[in-house]
């Protein structure tokens, strides 16, 4: 009965069914481990825009919140009371001006676009046939072709996506407002008790680090996000005052690209230049809204202007990590993560140099790291 | 039933009953005496921008010529101040008890410590830090002005002393002088 290295069958059949059960449940715990980061994911998918625009917005608020909050108000009631002035204050533009008649532009624009493509195409042609005679070996490459199917396709996904944007943008109006009402009530809160689990001996570095990262930080975002506000007002302005359709939509897309930096600009005026020319022609009215594009946008409002006063030359990136940001955050997150890639660079650009800044000067033995510039 | 001479047995008191204002962390500060001028509304202010941070015994605080950023006041516990001479050796400076302050010098400017702290024994201590101060100022400019006061008339009393010191010293050494010169 006992054989088997001296156990019992009883023995035996404990141990195997410890055995298969240690196994399985081992399985099943790994399963469920991979299940549940899936599940987290599917969780957070929709949940990263939301979040980034709430805090942008708690960080362009917070200013707001501050002065009201040095009336001695608390700190609750005076979001309450930024929230109703913002919501007033659009209101009452809403009404003075009346909103723009979005649905029919986007109407018009969807009738106009094939002859927008159409024009740009044939002058393309144009340069091709140019460049063939030059260089004769470019013959059998169909840049025109090429183009015309990718615009296609880009703009049919545009009007395709648009309803299931239109629910994003209903749940965004309503996500946005309550994340960021958490955001501004509770951040100092969160960050204090997160500093707090830092090691005695780190304390006050981390401390003064952490202030030093959110001043830049706040300052940066702010400074990009009014930028782009006033670079879109001002386009949208100088356009209206030509025959220009679409001067809003041109206005909002020159905003948009001009929070990536270099390239960002040169993107936002190619539709309007497109529109310019095939509706106005290369006359007077052309060239004005080349003006107000590249003269009075980016040259004197941007550079002699905004950027000097908003945005610090710390957060300069240099050119080649804004092109690597806008890819891998194309990657990511598509057109939403090329706008965005570049700005979260700057930020991770903005805490190295913080970290970096600090150690240097504030250490006594400072000989022993090296005294050359910026890692970036 | 308890009468006046009856020991309670620890387990049977009332670990539950509310604590009195006097263990507050507002009531520790208001006797501080940079604080002793603010009003319980201002105290609780400055109980929000204040970090309670807590040290085993022999843990150290700051070293010398680390670079500072605020300051502290023991809550209970005891801390070590010293210097080290060119031999390594240390020198106690002082010994500093609940209720005492130190590092005020870098509260309002990043100045390297001039002297190490060390605790002797377990220790809470409260922290007052640069940064959280001037977040201060721009969000409560009142409260904060009355804080940055009392600092100020605590580093001025410090000041008179010292100067008062000096005073008495230089008198000394003229008085030495002068007998030096008669003999």
């Amino acid at each position: 009965m006992n054989s088997q290295g001296g156990m019992t069958r009883a023995q035996v059949a404990v141990f195997y069914l410890v055995m298969t059960t240690s196994i399985a449940s081992g399985i099943a715990i790994y399963s469920s481990a991979s299940t549940a980061t899936a599940l987290l994911k599917t969780a957070t998918a929709g949940l990263f825009l939301p979040v980034l625009i709430s805090l942008i917005v708690s960080f362009l608020l917070d200013p707001l919140v501050q002065y009201v909050e040095g009336k001695r108000i608390n700190r609750t009631i005076s979001i309450f009371v930024v929230y109703i002035f913002l919501f007033l204050a659009t209101s009452l533009l809403l009404l003075i001006i009346g909103p723009p008649n979005w649905e029919g532009m986007i109407q018009a624009l969807k009738a106009d676009f094939p002859r927008y493509i159409s024009h740009s195409i044939k002058y393309l042609n144009g340069l091709l046939m140019i460049a063939q005679e030059h260089f004769p070996f470019i013959v059998n490459y169909d840049i025109a072709e090429l183009i015309s199917s990718t615009s296609q396709s880009f703009f049919g996904l545009i009007l395709k996506e648009t309803p299931q944007s239109a629910m994003r943008v209903a749940s965004l109006l309503l996500l946005v407002p309550l994340f960021s009402f958490f955001f501004l009530r509770d951040s100092r809160r969160i960050m204090r008790s997160l500093i707090s689990l830092t090691p005695n001996r780190y304390f006050e570095m981390v401390l003064d680090i952490y202030a030093h990262v959110s001043w830049q930080l706040a300052h940066f975002i702010r400074g990009r996000i009014l930028e782009a506000l006033i670079i879109g007002v001002v386009v949208w302005m100088g356009l209206s005052l030509t025959d220009i359709h679409y001067a809003p939509i041109l206005g909002i897309i020159a905003g948009a690209t001009n929070l990536v930096p270099y390239i960002g600009p040169l993107i936002g005026m190619i539709p309007g230049l497109i529109i310019a020319v095939v509706d106005l022609g290369t006359g007077g009215q052309f060239w004005w809204v080349l003006c107000v594009y590249f003269i009075i946008g980016q040259v004197i409002l941007d550079n002699f202007i905004l950027i000097p006063i908003l945005i610090s030359r710390v957060s300069n990136l240099h050119p080649l990590w804004v092109i690597l940001a806008i890819i891998m955050g194309g990657k990511l997150y598509g057109v939403i993560g090329m706008m965005i890639g570049v700005p979260i660079a700057s930020i991770l650009n903005i805490i190295i140099i913080e970290i970096r800044q600090y150690r240097r000067t504030f250490n006594p033995y400072n000989r022993y790291f090296s005294s050359r510039g910026k890692l970036l | 039933m308890q009468g006046k001479g009856l020991i309670v047995n620890p387990f049977w008191s009332n670990i539950f009953r509310s604590r009195g204002y006097e263990k507050t962390l507002a009531y520790f500060l208001s006797t501080m005496p940079m604080f002793n001028k603010l009003d319980k509304r201002e105290l609780g202010f400055l109980e929000n921008i204040v970090h309670l941070r807590n040290y085993h015994s022999d843990e150290v605080v700051f070293n010398q010529g680390d670079i500072g950023s605020g300051m502290y006041f023991i809550r209970s516990g005891q801390v070590q101040i010293f210097n080290q001479d060119e031999h390594g050796t240390e020198v106690v400076q002082a010994v500093l008890e609940a209720g005492d302050f130190f590092g005020e010098v870098a509260l309002t400017a990043s100045r390297p410590r001039c002297a190490s702290a060390r605790t002797t024994e377990p220790t809470v201590l409260i922290g007052l830090f640069r940064s959280d101060v001037l977040e201060a100022v721009r969000r409560h400019p009142v409260p904060t002005a009355k804080i940055m006061l009392g600092l100020n008339r605590i580093i001025a009393d410090r000041l008179l002393q010292c100067s008062l010191q000096l005073e008495t010293l230089k008198r000394q050494q003229t008085l030495a002088k002068k007998q030096q010169s008669h003999e």
